[in-house]
């Protein structure tokens, strides 16, 4: 091969290594592009090897050469080849035939990192050091390691002007010949196979426990400081190990953490001002950046015991609450949600202002659960934010916070459910009824109850009616069966006689769902009536009356 | 090749080391036809047919204490330590250097070897036996032990020695920018440990013999670099991987950084401590932890070093300080920190005791210590990394010449290398480095040590030696 061509296929093989390093960037491994990169530069490299043992690189600043002939050159700081290597120290790189496509991929990997990062504690020499590549060979100056250039000489210039007086080396040789001689037993500390053993497993748990030990420190540092900078310090050094335990998602090492906290707060002897510092830690433990990290993991698919999470949001004050509330939107599993709904259940009661504004969230689904939260926490004092998002322009929303309002009645919720009943969806319309007969008052029912006699009620539709009538069966008294029997009872008019006869035969289905036995009686002179809806339905009650359904 | 391909000839070829050590310690039990013996060299065959057969050819190869088979250097591994320090010692002892084995190898091939094998350690001349007798066995062929080229070693020894003051310096420089409030270069940091590690893995005697010079007039940061070295090399030794070294070596180098905060005029006192001096002193344990933790946000190695640096005077039995309200087990590294720490401040000048200790006294001490203060099962890999007689120590030989040890020997630990510093006429002498492995035509050791002497006692200044 001519040496042009060496030239060409070393400077070929530079080339697909700046484009890797780009690819690789952008794309996932499992991307089309970065597999035929890879495939391509690891044929440039093979292309190469065909005819020569090793391709050595000099980095200087701005080039790379090859055999002095320059391969690369960029004098811009940016996207500068040379200068990356060279910056690190990296002097030389060379690659030997037998290089692997996993290892040149290992390679490409390494350089294509983001050493900008402030995250990144290894720079690219530390990274190939560690990865220790068979047919991958640098050279690095490591000149740049030292603070002070001229610290070696100075060190040993001045040692070396220390010389050894001949005198007391003679003297020691004197004195040598009256010493004890040595004993003739030198051997050294004989290892057996037990010592091996017991060494291999110290090794191998090696890294196990170093969290829970540095934990356990922390919890001793209370009694070994005293001034205010001492536990400033202090309440840092928890906070940073709350993050890194829930960047490693070792949730039990902060609840135990968490749980410890809270026995101090609680102890005795623990000064108020003290206090404070602890209660700092376990804001933090529930603030945004933790809890952001929690929906990471949660989100990530590994498994998470749901009675872990239970346990850790049992630690946190309500400063969690909007954390919570703020990854609540951002999560993709349900399961997640899930769980992150349940926290807000628990942690909403410490803070009702607080959760309400999740109320206000631009996504609908939010606002959804965040209403769901409050139906589950039941406490009243919510009524005054739910009634505000009556008027959600998602219908999904208007559903939930209606049934909300039901479940959770008081007088301020009729006005509201009333309109609702008038509302131009049917599905609105249906959750209004519904969520009267959920408060049950007597209040409510006077609401069904003039709804069905209002002259206007024939006109909607059979099903609607027949809802209202379900709902109305829900109060057993006697003013409703009163009114059930009137209704049937009513002869139609010629005119109409169809819209009023489905208003009979839902107060005789009513009548069936409502259970009392003197109905039957009733009922029965229906059987024979000449309308078949009214017949069919009273016919369908006795049944049901009969059998106690 | 590939990495899996990689590793799985790695672990073939440690296997097959671990075999050859095995029928060759078989073979000194029972004779050829012994079923044991048979069954052993069998399934030697088969591990070595399949190497060959996918190289072609399989050459096992000692260099220095390591070896390689085809160009690969095959770690030790803990399970195979004692088989592999057999068969270096084995192969030395016969100055056999490699083997090669080519085409089908049959169990007489082997057998061959084996004899060839054990005729030469009754030999004058080992290698030469081997030969002989191997030189119709066509499928193996036998090379000598190559000697380390004097030459190289100049070269190796100014990398040792920029590698030992770029640590020193670079830890002096981590001081002072953490005094100073400034941001310590975690990056930089790494780089100077991996520098160390990789001397410890091919140049581990010379780099120790820069922990014995303690003469210094800084002796806070050569003291963190001593202890970083001896650490490492004692990690090395319980087969940790270069990773972990890493890491060792990076939390030894730390260790002490809470002394940075005991006033001066305690650190330099010349004059014995008071009570109240020793409880702040006391105190650096403490204030290491919390220096480190304020370095930078918690990571695997943050948490490994703030553990170590609280941990190191703590002692194995939990008898030293601080004391904890809930104790619990010393974690690995602070146990291995604590045997190089004590090591190291016991055969320095400036430490609180004030009297620098000989390396074979200091020694002596720690080994009452083993099992109370310091871990007996590591203390015995620490005794065995720095030998019967330490770097350092001032030795009489039974030829009346006074030395100094320069290298130890892990094979033979009562025959290092030693520096000839006054001739048996008694007349002061330089640079002469003797092995007291070296035997005469009779087959008896030249040179043996007598006695031990302290050479703090006689202020003799290593580095005019070991520079």
């Amino acid at each position: 091969m001519e040496i042009n061509e060496d030239l060409k296929a070393a400077r070929d093989v530079v080339q697909a290594i700046l484009k890797s390093k780009k690819i690789i960037r952008m794309y996932p491994a499992n991307n089309p592009i970065y597999i035929k990169t890879i495939e391509d530069c690891y044929a440039r490299f093979h292309d190469y090897f065909d005819y020569r043992e090793g391709l050595v690189l000099k980095i200087r600043q701005n080039e790379i050469t090859w055999e002095s002939e320059q391969v690369y050159a960029n004098t811009e700081k940016e996207e500068n080849l040379a200068l990356f290597f060279f910056k690190d120290g990296l002097r030389e790189i060379t690659f030997t035939r037998g290089l692997s496509s996993e290892e040149m991929e290992d390679f490409l990997k390494i350089i294509a990192m983001d050493f900008e990062r402030e995250v990144l504690d290894d720079d690219i020499v530390t990274l190939l050091w560690e990865r220790d590549f068979q047919s991958i060979q640098y050279i690095a100056d490591d000149a740049l390691l030292a603070d002070d250039d001229n610290y070696q000489d100075r060190a040993i210039e001045e040692i070396e002007g220390r010389s050894n007086d001949p005198d007391n080396i003679l003297k020691a040789y004197q004195d040598a010949f009256s010493e004890q001689d040595v004993s003739q037993d030198t051997s050294i500390a004989p290892l057996s196979d037990a010592d091996l053993k017991q060494l291999m497993q110290m090794i191998d748990q090696e890294g196990l426990g170093k969290t829970e030990k540095l934990v356990d420190f922390l919890f001793e540092l209370p009694y070994l400081s005293e001034t205010k900078a001492e536990f400033e310090d202090l309440t840092a050094f928890f906070m940073n190990a709350a993050e890194f335990v829930m960047q490693s998602g070792d949730l039990v090492i902060m609840n135990s953490m968490l749980s410890r906290l809270n026995v101090l707060i609680k102890e005795q002897h623990i000064d108020e001002e003290i206090r404070k510092y602890f209660r700092r830690v376990i804001s933090y433990a529930g603030g945004n950046t933790i809890i952001k990290l929690l929906g990471e993991i949660l989100d990530s698919g590994q498994e998470v015991d749901d009675k872990i999470v239970d346990e850790y949001v049992r630690y946190l004050d309500k400063s969690a609450i909007t954390p919570f509330m703020n990854i609540l939107g951002e999560l993709e599993n349900i399961h997640s949600r899930k769980i992150v709904i349940d926290a807000l259940i628990f942690l909403g009661p410490k803070d009702i202002m607080t959760l309400a504004k999740g109320l206000n969230d631009s996504r609908w689904f939010v606002v959804r659960n965040i209403i769901y939260i409050f139906r589950k926490i039941a406490d009243k004092r919510a009524v005054e934010f739910l009634l505000k998002t009556v008027r959600h322009s998602d219908i999904r929303v208007r559903k939930e916070v209606i049934r909300a309002l039901g479940e959770l009645g008081g007088g301020g919720v009729f006005q509201t459910l009333r309109e609702c009943l008038e509302d131009p969806d049917a599905q609105i319309r249906s959750a209004a009824l519904r969520a009267l007969g959920t408060v049950a008052s007597e209040a409510a029912k006077r609401i069904i109850l003039d709804k069905i006699a209002d002259k206007t009620f024939k006109d909607i539709d059979f099903e609607e009616k027949k809802e209202y009538f379900e709902v109305l069966s829900k109060w057993k008294d006697r003013e409703v069966f009163a009114f059930l029997v009137d209704i049937l009872k009513k002869k139609p008019f010629l005119f109409g006689s169809s819209k009023m006869d489905e208003i009979r035969a839902c107060s005789a289905y009513s009548l069936g769902l409502l259970g009392n036995k003197e109905a039957i009686q009733i009922l029965t002179k229906y059987k024979g009536e000449s309308s078949k809806l009214v017949r069919e339905f009273s016919f369908t009650a006795i049944k049901r009356l009969e059998h106690g359904q | 090749m590939d990495s899996k391909q990689e590793r799985e000839l790695h672990k073939n070829a440690k296997e097959l080391i671990n075999q050859i050590s095995v029928v060759l310690r078989t073979s000194q039990i029972h004779d050829a036809n012994n079923v044991a013996l048979a069954s052993s060299i069998s399934r030697l065959v088969t591990m070595i047919n399949a190497l060959v057969s996918q190289e072609n050819i399989l050459v096992l190869e000692l260099r220095g204490e390591f070896f390689y088979i085809n160009e690969y250097r095959i770690r030790y591994s803990l399970e195979y330590l004692l088989n592999f320090d057999f068969m270096v010692r084995e192969f030395k002892k016969r100055e056999l250097g490699n083997v090669t084995f080519k085409g089908q190898i049959r169990p007489d091939d082997i057998k061959a070897f084996i004899k060839a094998f054990i005729d030469a350690s009754f030999s004058q001349e080992p290698y030469n036996t081997i030969q002989e007798k191997m030189a119709n066995v066509r499928n193996i062929d036998v090379g000598i032990l190559k000697k380390v080229v004097e030459d190289d070693s100049l070269d190796v020894r100014k990398m040792v020695k920029k590698t030992y003051f770029n640590a020193v310096s670079f830890t002096q420089g981590v001081i002072n920018k953490i005094k100073s409030g400034e941001k310590v270069n975690i990056k930089k940091a790494k780089r100077v440990v991996e520098s160390m590690v990789d001397q410890i893995l091919e140049e581990e005697q010379m780099l120790l013999g820069m922990t014995a010079i303690k003469d210094y007039d800084e002796y806070t940061y050569h003291h963190s670099v001593n202890v970083s070295i001896l650490s490492i090399a004692l990690g090395q030794r319980l087969g940790m991987s270069r990773r972990m070294l890493t890491e060792l070596g990076m939390v030894s180098l730390f260790h002490d950084i809470g002394k940075m905060d005991i006033p001066n005029e305690i650190l330099n006192k010349p004059t014995h401590f008071t009570d109240n001096e020793w409880s702040v002193i006391r105190k650096h344990p403490l204030w290491g932890l919390k220096a480190i933790l304020k370095l930078k946000r918690f990571d695997d190695l943050t948490i490994k070093s703030a553990i170590v640096a609280f941990e190191h005077h703590m002692n194995f039995d939990l008898s030293g300080y601080p004391k904890l309200k809930k104790g619990s087990k010393l974690d690995l590294l602070s146990r291995i920190v604590s045997l190089a720490d004590q090591y190291d401040a016991m055969t320095s000048a400036r430490v609180y005791s004030r009297i620098p200790l000989s390396p074979d006294k200091a020694l002596s001490i720690m080994m009452e210590r083993a099992g109370t203060q310091l871990d007996p099962l590591l203390f015995k890999f620490f005794t065995n990394m720095v030998g019967v007689y330490p770097i350092g120590t001032l030795v009489m030989l039974d030829t009346k010449e006074l030395g100094l040890v320069c290298e130890s020997n892990q094979l033979f630990p009562d025959r290092p290398r030693v520096m000839i510093i006054v001739n048996e006429a008694g007349i002061r002498t330089k640079g002469a480095v003797i092995d007291l492995t070296e035997k005469n035509e009779r087959d008896e050791h030249v040179r043996s040590i007598k006695k031990t002497l302290d050479p703090n006692k006689y202020h003799i200044n290593l580095a005019e030696y070991m520079l």
